[in-house]
């Protein structure tokens, strides 16, 4: 008799504690000035997309601090709102849901992975809430949802870019070899369907699990059907693990890696046997080597110096992705002169000739990505470095 | 008479309790709470069925997160895959005209007819349940940890499936699952306007699942139940069918959690692969470990509470490891749960008041 009631009481005891959190009153739309600008946040800090969201929730932080220095936006300063999905679709939609509602943010960047981005594109689309995705998969923005952006290169640019290297190497017959996660399968499909329009020949293709860490007998597949180079697809740690394999197994053809390679340690994983792997690149990544007066240069060399000052470790793409799409939405921000979401929605529409880590954005009504071929460089792995791929 | 009562009462309390929290939150302004709230709920549903085969028929099982995406994403294919392309107009308006179908435009304006929700959802239970009995008929048959076994391996499989086949979206999962309409004006969606109404049809089936428990646990099946958790060879030798009682346990905690998977599929609009997850699994039965094993009203409070708050994000990077501490803290400093600790507390406050009526209650 009596448990049932201690369990209630004890329950309400924990809802009470809950909403008792430091809940900040919600913001209007009709704030006063000097209230913070709240943007949205939601990145997998923890789990396993950990790689890619960990780094875009530094920047996230990092990037909020550095606008309060400098005087906020609109003369407000900004509020991160940051939530850590681990990676889970569920946690996702509860976030966005809590981010509309609850806080009502001006924007939502996030999330990194292509999976929970699509289970909150509709939500997102239906609340007005403009959501700037760090995922890569082209489905998010294709079909176009007015609300919905994302900031990473698209994965046919990518499989472009490597096949116009294959044929300026006088490539014509590949293997591929991709991971079974959405990005894998995604990049695969794009792979098959341009080889064609360049006059490529996928001799062997073969799907890997994603957490395997062994893929010699896969690439010894590959390798019987005497390929002239191989293509790898996937996310770490398989990334390293292909090319450390195929030095074993004796394989001296060319690698090509996607853009998903963009992590510095990747290369270091691979050692010796990551040298001379090719895959195209935002650049981030070869900031250094730019020219002086390439447009990137200068907010590239100062995001890099900033957050490797800061955190201690390199430079990452996935960090990257988030700092466009903070950027972006400042930048809207500040154009729209509001924190109107259909203001900033259609800022970001209307923005052109923005410079970001992944290239100059130009977005438009139809294209929600902004970004063209020339976004991408193709980059190899020398010394243990990234550097742009000249032909020898 | 007064026995009927005292057995309706708690579920009174329990109904009044569910308005007066929603009358709360809502004066209170605070209708977003619902979101979690009612995810938390449907979690709370596996976590109670769970609880009858740990609790009751002393069983582990490792795959109810297995059988919550086997549910969920059932109901999610069989209500997003556009049949339109593959049946004949007429087909399409028979099978409309019987509500089996469900055309609409999607958001993009092309052409859509799929199952409706409801065969969907029936489609899910019997899939599930078809699959628990071929699961647990021949593990169920032995003793010793030979369920946990099976069912770990289960679960693996489904996430490692659902993970790789095309059908369930690999990674990414399934998106734009339609809200489901049970009744006019009742709607299992996640939409911002119809949170109460979805408090109401979570708390519902949260209501049915405790009355159900409540009476089987109470009944004879419920004590034969027990005594196979307490010696399962004592169990026999009193002619109890334990296979088959397990048998039946399992079987209807596997339903219920499809079903709480299909409603929580078709309120957030879609389903991922980590609900199959081993994690999602362990999670489940550490819960029902914290509230007590056999005590559903444990399982239920610990288990709402707990979800409730990870899903509103108040553990931040921390969620596994905060999760983890309070279930470990809860098992070692209140084994049956922390009602039955808070009672003792009071218990041994005053003594002399209600030691011996305390003492004599029976264990239900």
């Amino acid at each position: 008799m009596k448990r049932w009631t201690l369990t209630m009481t004890l329950l309400s005891g924990l809802l009470a504690l809950a909403s008792c959190r430091r809940d900040t009153p919600p913001a209007g739309p009709e704030a006063a000035v000097g209230e913070p600008i709240r943007i949205g946040a939601l990145f997998a800090e923890t789990g396993p997309a950990s790689f890619l969201g960990a780094p875009a929730a530094r920047t996230a932080r990092m990037l909020t601090e550095q606008i309060n220095a400098e005087g906020g936006l609109l003369g407000r300063p900004v509020e991160l709102v940051l939530r850590d999905t681990g990676g889970s679709p569920e946690r996702a939609v509860s976030f966005a849901r809590q981010l509309i509602e609850e806080e009502r943010v001006v924007a939502i960047i996030g999330p990194s992975t292509s999976g929970e981005t699509m289970q909150i594109k509709d939500i997102c689309q239906a609340a007005h809430m403009p959501l700037i995705s760090c995922a890569a998969a082209e489905v998010i923005v294709n079909p176009v949802a007015s609300y919905v952006f994302k900031t990473p290169q698209k994965d046919s640019q990518a499989a472009a870019w490597i096949f116009k290297t294959m044929n300026e190497m006088n490539i014509s017959r590949i293997g591929v070899v991709s991971g079974n996660t959405g990005f894998g399968n995604a990049g695969k499909a794009q792979l098959e369907a341009l080889a064609p329009e360049f006059g490529i020949e996928i001799a062997a293709s073969e799907i890997y699990d994603s957490r395997a860490t062994d893929l010699t007998d896969i690439l010894t597949k590959v390798r019987g059907q005497n390929v002239q180079a191989v293509v790898n697809w996937s996310i770490v740690p398989a990334q390293a693990i292909v090319a450390r394999n195929m030095r074993q197994l004796g394989m001296d053809v060319p690698l090509f890696q996607s853009h998903g390679y963009g992590n510095i340690k990747y290369v270091e994983q691979g050692g010796e046997a990551a040298e001379g792997t090719l895959f195209p690149g935002g650049r981030l990544l070869i900031v250094d080597t730019l020219p002086d007066d390439h447009p990137q240069k200068a907010p590239l060399a100062a995001y890099k110096k900033a957050y490797e000052e800061r955190f201690n470790e390199e430079v990452s793409t996935f960090g990257g992705h988030a700092y466009d799409a903070f950027m972006i939405v400042a930048e809207a921000i500040r154009k729209a002169g509001s924190t109107e979401r259909s203001a900033v929605r259609d800022a970001i529409e209307s923005l052109q000739g923005f410079v970001g880590t992944g290239g100059i954005f130009n977005f438009s009504p139809e294209d929600h990505n902004g970004l063209d071929m020339d976004a991408f460089e193709m980059l190899t792995v020398r010394n243990g470095r990234f550097e742009k791929y000249s032909k020898p | 008479m007064r026995a009927a009562v005292r057995h309706a009462l708690p579920m009174i309390a329990m109904t009044a309790g569910v308005v007066a929290l929603q009358l709360v939150i809502s004066a209170a302004d605070r209708q977003f709470y619902m979101t979690q709230l009612v995810m938390a709920l449907y979690y709370t549903i596996v976590v109670m069925g769970l609880c009858l085969v740990m609790g009751y028929a002393g069983q582990v099982s490792l795959g109810h997160g297995g059988f919550f995406a086997l549910g969920g994403y059932t109901s999610a294919i069989l209500t997003t895959r556009n049949l339109a392309a593959h049946l004949r107009p007429e087909t399409l308006q028979t099978l409309e005209r019987i509500g089996l179908l469900w055309s609409r435009t999607d958001l993009y304006g092309a052409p859509l007819a799929t199952l409706a929700p409801w065969p969907a959802f029936v489609a899910a239970l019997l899939l599930t349940g078809a699959v628990a009995l071929i699961l647990g008929f021949p593990a169920l048959r032995l003793k010793g940890h030979y369920l946990a076994m099976a069912t770990l391996g289960f679960g693996l499989i489904v996430y490692r499936m659902l993970l790789g086949s095309a059908f369930t979206g690999y990674a990414d999962g399934i998106t734009g699952v339609p809200p489901w309409r049970l009744a006019p004006g009742v709607t299992v969606s996640g939409a911002m306007d119809n949170r109460i109404v979805n408090y109401y049809i979570a708390c519902g089936f949260l209501l049915f699942v405790l009355w159900f428990l409540r009476n089987l646990t109470g009944s004879r099946h419920g004590r034969a139940l027990r005594s196979i958790h307490d010696s399962e060879t004592a169990a026999k030798a009193m002619g109890v069918n334990t296979p088959r009682l397990k048998l039946q346990a399992f079987v209807i905690s596997a339903v219920l959690a499809a079903a709480a998977g299909s409603f929580l599929t078709h309120f957030n609009g879609g389903i991922g692969p980590s609900e199959a997850d081993a994690m999602k699994s362990v999670r489940y039965l550490t819960l029902v470990a914290a509230g007590g094993m056999a005590n559903i009203w444990g399982a239920m409070g610990v288990s709402l509470a707990l979800t409730f708050l990870s899903l509103r994000g108040v553990f931040g990077v921390y969620d596994h490891a905060v999760f983890g501490g309070l279930l470990i803290v809860i098992v070692s400093v209140a084994p049956n749960g922390p009602g039955r600790w808070v009672a003792d507390l009071l218990r041994r406050r005053r003594p002399t008041v209600r030691s011996s009526g305390a003492a004599a209650e029976p264990a239900t």
